[in-house]
């Protein structure tokens, strides 16, 4: 599949503060700060990816420098061949950005007002740009605000106008920063089927998504980076990160035919720990274990060999938070020692 | 050519972004044109006082004429001047320099695109301050117009080089410019708007000699109130070209460095 966006060893650090009270000692600033660090991956065309941390991870310098706001210290990043320090202004053109800051448009304008100025920015022909944003806000349910003054809307309603900027000229590839930060529940799920339409649409956007909503990343993305301490930890599918850090799982079986003393007989012999209450006619039995062990094996040849019937069985796997803390307990840790 | 095309859509797009926030606060520029009426009355009434006696001074025969081509110069300078400055601040401020920053624009395109009805306003502005006197308290003006003109533009670009100098200040410090609060009260004080610069002591009058705006003044006036030709007035213009021939090469290097610094840092977009 070919690759819209390249990252290559991109590190970032922002030099430290002048002070004047350091000024007679040397060196006079504060060091550097590390935002980025060695920081490589693509992003294929018509993929949604993921980029996932903590505040202060390095998620948003790394959107900001594919943006051109920022130029990296070393590395590179490449759209669609272009350099996004060398090629800054044709990058530009490729790209929309849909961030969640509410004060980056003119409050005291109409919603058509502030597409129109942008517009015009993009140098998008007048009838061309009128027709471009009535389909945009048409898009994003803001097609009765219009004409309203920005400062007028719904927190909401204002991050929907960030994405109907984003999209003015039609940009192959977007990035959006917590696309759905301050949507109520059921315009959040329209939010993400719209941002899923988008990406398999024809021609296909690609999209790079930051958020902190991690059940949003897990329904949208193909692939997904941990970015933590401006390092990448991992990067793949979201099933296959879930399962990297995750060694044990809960298992979940509903029963029927069977009281509850009679499970807890039945079971112990061949499980230690196990969590068994009645539900109504059925009982439930809860236990963890190591994924890849026998005990679920075990656990379903008693219960089966007792003439038990078994409703349902399932496991619940790890989420992405679980994975995202466990990096943080090991940076934490790593830090201690070090220090 | 494209690029110029280019730059002046955006400028299209600025002044009728301008424009729009401007009617927004309709009330401001009705005050702003009732405060420039209110100027001038003063202006005639205090000239009253000295008229006559402000004869051995060069311009300054009609202290009237003087003082309201003073004010007209200095409003049109001074707001060249900062609203090249603030461009960048005041996005940064607002919060809308980012996605400014995201259209195909480049940093000094926004600059420029950004300025553009301050610098339509402050020439209607000034224009109302010669109006008002010519309108209400009989103030002739002779002389050439267009040379009058071809010197505001010369000393315009003076101030707009010293413009650039600040907003590279104000990109990489992000905080207000030091030189152009002297700047700005020292044009006001000792370039000759509201007295003439030889009333100063000695030592004072050589900071005068070190301002633009004496020049542009001088040459303004000169045209406007005594009816100088391009000869008289070549002192002040040749004056006004070296200043530019300095100042607009050192500001554009200066800029350039500062964007690229802003860019490296990151700071473009911090307030």
């Amino acid at each position: 599949m070919p690759v819209a966006i390249a990252i290559r060893n991109l590190s970032k650090a922002y030099p430290g503060r002048f002070e004047l009270r350091t000024l007679l000692r040397r060196p006079p600033r504060q060091p550097p700060v590390r935002a980025l660090d060695d920081v490589s991956f693509d992003v294929n065309e018509g993929e949604i990816f993921g980029l996932i941390g903590p505040n202060g991870a390095g998620k948003t310098t790394l959107t900001k420098i594919v943006a051109t706001l920022v130029q990296p210290t070393t590395g590179t990043v490449t759209v669609k061949g272009f350099d996004s320090v060398g090629e800054s202004a044709a990058l530009r053109k490729l790209i929309g950005l849909a961030a969640a800051e509410e004060r980056s448009f003119y409050w005291r304008l109409t919603l058509e007002q502030n597409l129109m100025f942008f517009a015009r920015l993009y140098s998008i022909p007048k009838r061309k740009a009128e027709a471009r944003i009535a389909e945009s806000l048409a898009q994003l349910d803001l097609e009765q605000s219009s004409r309203k003054r920005f400062g007028e809307l719904s927190t909401g309603n204002k991050q929907r106008m960030a994405i109907a900027r984003a999209l003015l000229n039609n940009p192959p590839i977007l990035l959006l920063d917590e696309p759905t930060r301050s949507l109520d529940p059921l315009a959040a799920a329209r939010m993400r089927s719209f941002i899923g339409s988008l990406a398999s649409g024809d021609p296909p956007v690609t999209i790079l998504l930051t958020s902190h909503n991690l059940n949003e990343i897990e329904e949208l993305c193909q692939r997904i980076a941990i970015i933590s301490h401006g390092r990448i930890r991992e990067l793949g599918t979201p099933d296959r990160i879930r399962t990297l850090h995750k060694a044990r799982e809960r298992v979940r079986l509903v029963l029927e035919g069977i009281s509850l003393e009679r499970a807890v007989n039945v079971l112990a012999p061949a499980l230690a720990d196990v969590e068994v209450v009645k539900d109504g006619p059925r009982t439930l039995v809860t236990f963890s274990r190591e994924v890849g062990d026998d005990r679920l094996d075990r656990g379903l040849r008693a219960i089966l060999a007792n003439g038990t019937r078994v409703v349902s069985c399932d496991t619940e796997r790890a989420s992405l938070l679980e994975v995202l803390e466990a990096y943080e307990r090991e940076e934490k840790l790593r830090n201690n020692r070090e220090a | 050519m494209k690029r110029i095309l280019a730059l002046f859509d955006r400028m299209r797009a600025f002044v009728i972004r301008d424009f729009q926030l401007a009617v927004s606060y309709r009330l401001a520029f009705f005050l702003r044109v009732l405060t420039i009426l209110i100027v001038v009355t003063i202006a005639y009434y205090v000239s009253r006082i000295f008229m006559g006696s402000a004869e051995l001074f060069a311009n300054w025969r009609d202290p009237l004429a003087a003082w309201i081509t003073g004010l007209a110069v200095l409003n049109y300078f001074m707001t060249n001047f900062s609203s090249l400055a603030n461009a960048i601040r005041s996005e940064q401020l607002q919060g809308t320099l980012e996605s400014v920053l995201m259209t195909p624009i480049s940093v000094p395109g926004l600059i420029v695109a950004s300025s553009a009805l301050d610098f339509l306003q402050a020439t209607l502005f000034s224009l109302l301050y010669l109006v008002f006197g010519a309108v209400f308290f009989g103030v002739t003006y002779q002389g050439s117009y267009l040379l009058a003109f071809l010197i505001l533009i010369l000393t315009t670009m003076v101030f707009a080089s010293l413009g650039i100098l600040s907003a590279s200040f104000a990109m990489v410090f992000k905080k207000a410019d030091p030189v152009a609060i002297l700047l700005g009260t020292g044009t006001a004080v000792f370039s000759g708007v509201f007295f003439p610069p030889q009333l100063l002591p000695a030592t004072m009058q050589k900071i005068s000699k070190i301002l633009p705006a004496t020049y542009g003044l001088t040459a303004i006036r000169g045209v406007l109130i005594d009816n100088h030709g391009l000869h008289e007035t070549r002192g002040p213009i040749i004056t006004l070209f070296i200043f530019l021939a300095v100042l607009l090469p050192l500001s554009l290097w200066i800029f350039s460095r500062a964007v690229r610094r802003a860019k490296r840092e990151g700071s473009l977009i911090q307030y």
